[in-house]
């Protein structure tokens, strides 16, 4: 039974990608330090082995920001499949998060659409290891 | 000017999360398209790692300038993988070695000023490489 999931971001340029990566280390670092790891796709795609290890060793909670689904193919690629694939463009619809008002290139990881992304991701995490 | 008198310079930042140095690269990158608006395509690893016709496509037409921000070079891993020898490459640590810019206590979610001061010394760095690159290109042309 997994005690973790690997979340992996798509690592994108764009709004949604950095809404997504800054929500990604709230929900590592502030909400489940415990429960989840951090994956870095440039690193597992050049077989880091720590990141070879998250794919190996815990479901994968895949974050993409386009249709592109990158994360999740990239997991693909190195013979495994996502868990779950969330798409930020959707969550955020749903959470009422206007992507294109947004800033580029940066967002504070107190900015209340990091908040809310991180703790929906948060929810996913806890579903998921409640699933396996 | 025409299309094939494009000179322009892929700019492929690592675009990792793991590290400070992450942040610094990623934030770099926009910093280097602000700096050089019309020479530079900064294209995205994610897209590049699962072949995106479009971002192959930039990739694949321009001198590429590569930037690792980390000790296992992913940035350049994923060049070599895709066939293709970059025209420049730079390496934070060497950077920040140069600089004698210290990021210790930095976070990777967000940058003060000591963070900053080592984007823009990158950034600098790489808008150097780039005009090298260009002028190179230039004058191959003539």
């Amino acid at each position: 039974m997994a005690d973790k999931v690997c979340l992996q971001p798509c690592l994108g340029l764009r709004k949604a990608a950095i809404l997504g990566r800054q929500a990604l280390y709230v929900a590592h670092e502030d909400l489940r330090p415990e429960t989840t790891v951090l994956g870095c796709g440039p690193a597992l795609n050049a077989d880091v082995q720590e990141d070879v290890d998250f794919i190996s060793m815990y479901p994968v909670l895949a974050v993409e920001a386009c249709e592109l689904d990158c994360a999740t193919r990239l997991i693909d690629k190195k013979g495994k499949a996502a868990a779950q694939t969330l798409r930020v463009t959707e969550i955020a619809k749903d959470l009422g998060i206007d992507i294109e008002a947004l800033p580029e290139h940066h967002l504070e990881t107190d900015h209340p659409a990091v908040q809310a992304l991180a703790k929906h991701i948060a929810g996913q995490v806890d579903a998921l290891l409640a699933a396996a | 000017m025409t299309e094939e008198h494009e000179f322009k310079v892929a700019v492929l930042p690592c675009n990792g999360i793991g590290r400070v140095v992450s942040t610094v690269v990623r934030l770099a990158g926009y910093r280097i398209k602000e700096l050089r608006p019309e020479q530079v395509e900064l294209v995205a690893s994610g897209r590049l790692i699962v072949k995106d016709p479009q971002e192959l496509a930039r990739f694949t037409k321009y001198p590429l300038l590569v930037i690792d921000g980390c000790r296992p070079h992913c940035a350049s891993f994923l060049a070599s993988e895709l066939g293709k020898q970059p025209a420049a490459h730079i390496y934070v640590a060497d950077i920040a070695a140069a600089n004698q810019i210290s990021i210790a206590g930095e976070k990777r979610r967000g940058l003060t000023d000591k963070g900053k001061k080592l984007v823009e010394a990158l950034a600098q760095k790489a808008v150097e490489e780039i005009d090298r690159i260009v002028a190179d290109e230039m004058l191959s042309t003539l």
